[in-house]
C-alpha cells in the first residue's frame, strides 16, 4: 500500500484517511492505533469476544501454550503467542521471563535480588519477577 | 549454554583475582609488620588460583543463578554457597599447600570471610544504584490509575 506523510502545523489538523479495496488484518489493526492511540487485542472471556486496549494491560503470561491477558483487576485469554505479541505491541511492553511480557508503565517500582533477578511492583499491587537473563533488555529499554 | 559458560568464566576471573588480592594485603601486612621482602611461590601456584577460582564458581552456578526460586530458598542457598565455598577453598588450600599448619590457616580464613564479604557488600551496592536508576526512569514514563 502507497503511504503518503504530509506535516500539518498543530494536532487539530491531524487525521488519517486510508483508501483500501477491504478492511484487511493490518488496515485494522492500523486504524486501532489510530483510533485509540495504541493497539487493540482481541480477548476472550468465558467464550465472549472483547476487545481489550493495550494500555489497559499490564501482562501477558502463557502457561500451558495458552495466553493469558491481565489487566488491572481482570484475566482474559488471548489466541496470540508470545511472540506475535512482542512484535504487535509497542515499546511499552517488555518480555521478562520466558513465558511473560510486561507493560513497563504498568510498574510502581522494582527491587533487585541477590542472584542478579528483580521483582517488579506493579500499579495493582501484584508483583512479578524479571528474570536475571532480561534485566539487561529492561535496562536498555529505559536508557539505562 | 553460552550465559552459563559465560558467568563461570567472569566468576573464575573474579575469584582468581579476590585471591591474588587476598595474598597481596597479606604480604602487605606481613611487610608492615614483620619487615618481610620477598615471596617465594612454587611454579604451579598461580594456575592453583585460577582452578580454585573455577571450583568455586561452580557452586555460585549452580545454586545462585535459578530464577525459579523464591526469597526464602535464595537465603538458604547463600547461606549454603558461603559454606560450601569456604570448603572448597579449604580444601583447594590443603590439596595445593597454601597453607601447612593451623596457624598459616587462620589467616586463609579470615581472608576468605572478608573477601566474601566484601563481595557481597559490592554485589548490594550494584544492585541499589541499579534499582535507584530504574525506579528514577519509571517515574517518567508510569500510567496513572
Amino acid at each position: 500500500m502507497k503511504v503518503e506523510i504530509r506535516q500539518v502545523d498543530s494536532p487539530d489538523q491531524e487525521r488519517a484517511e486510508i483508501h483500501a479495496v477491504k478492511i484487511t488484518e493490518d488496515i485494522q489493526r492500523a486504524i486501532d492505533i489510530l483510533d485509540h492511540n495504541c493497539c487493540v487485542l482481541s480477548v476472550t472471556d468465558q467464550g465472549r469476544t472483547l476487545l481489550c486496549s493495550a494500555d489497559k494491560i499490564y501482562y501477558f503470561e502463557s502457561i500451558d501454550k495458552k495466553t493469558y491477558v491481565y489487566t488491572k483487576d481482570a484475566c482474559y485469554e488471548t489466541g496470540y503467542r508470545l511472540y506475535e505479541l512482542e512484535t504487535m505491541l509497542g515499546s511499552n511492553f517488555l518480555r521478562i521471563a520466558k513465558a511473560m511480557i510486561l507493560n513497563i508503565r504498568k510498574i510502581r517500582s522494582v527491587k533487585g535480588e541477590m542472584n542478579g533477578r528483580m521483582t517488579a511492583h506493579l500499579l495493582n499491587g501484584e508483583k512479578v519477577i524479571i528474570a536475571r537473563s532480561y534485566v539487561k533488555d529492561f535496562k536498555e529499554r529505559l536508557g539505562i | 549454554m553460552r550465559k552459563k559458560l559465560q558467568i563461570i568464566f567472569s566468576q573464575t576471573m573474579m575469584i582468581s583475582t579476590a585471591i591474588l588480592f587476598g595474598v597481596g594485603v597479606q604480604m602487605l601486612i606481613y611487610h608492615l609488620a614483620y619487615g618481610t621482602e620477598d615471596l617465594h611461590w612454587p611454579w604451579y601456584l598461580p594456575l592453583t588460583f585460577v582452578f580454585s577460582g573455577f571450583l568455586c564458581a561452580l557452586p555460585t552456578m549452580a545454586l545462585l543463578y535459578d530464577d525459579e526460586i523464591s526469597a526464602k530458598q535464595l537465603g538458604i542457598r547463600e547461606a549454603i554457597h558461603f559454606v560450601l565455598v569456604g570448603v572448597l577453598v579449604s580444601l583447594c588450600g590443603y590439596l595445593f599447600q597454601w597453607y601447612e599448619t593451623v596457624a598459616e590457616y587462620i589467616p586463609i580464613l579470615i581472608m576468605y570471610v572478608v573477601i566474601y564479604f566484601f563481595v557481597w557488600i559490592a554485589t548490594i551496592w550494584l544492585m541499589k544504584r541499579d534499582e535507584k536508576m530504574i525506579n528514577a526512569a519509571l517515574e517518567e514514563i508510569r500510567d496513572e490509575e
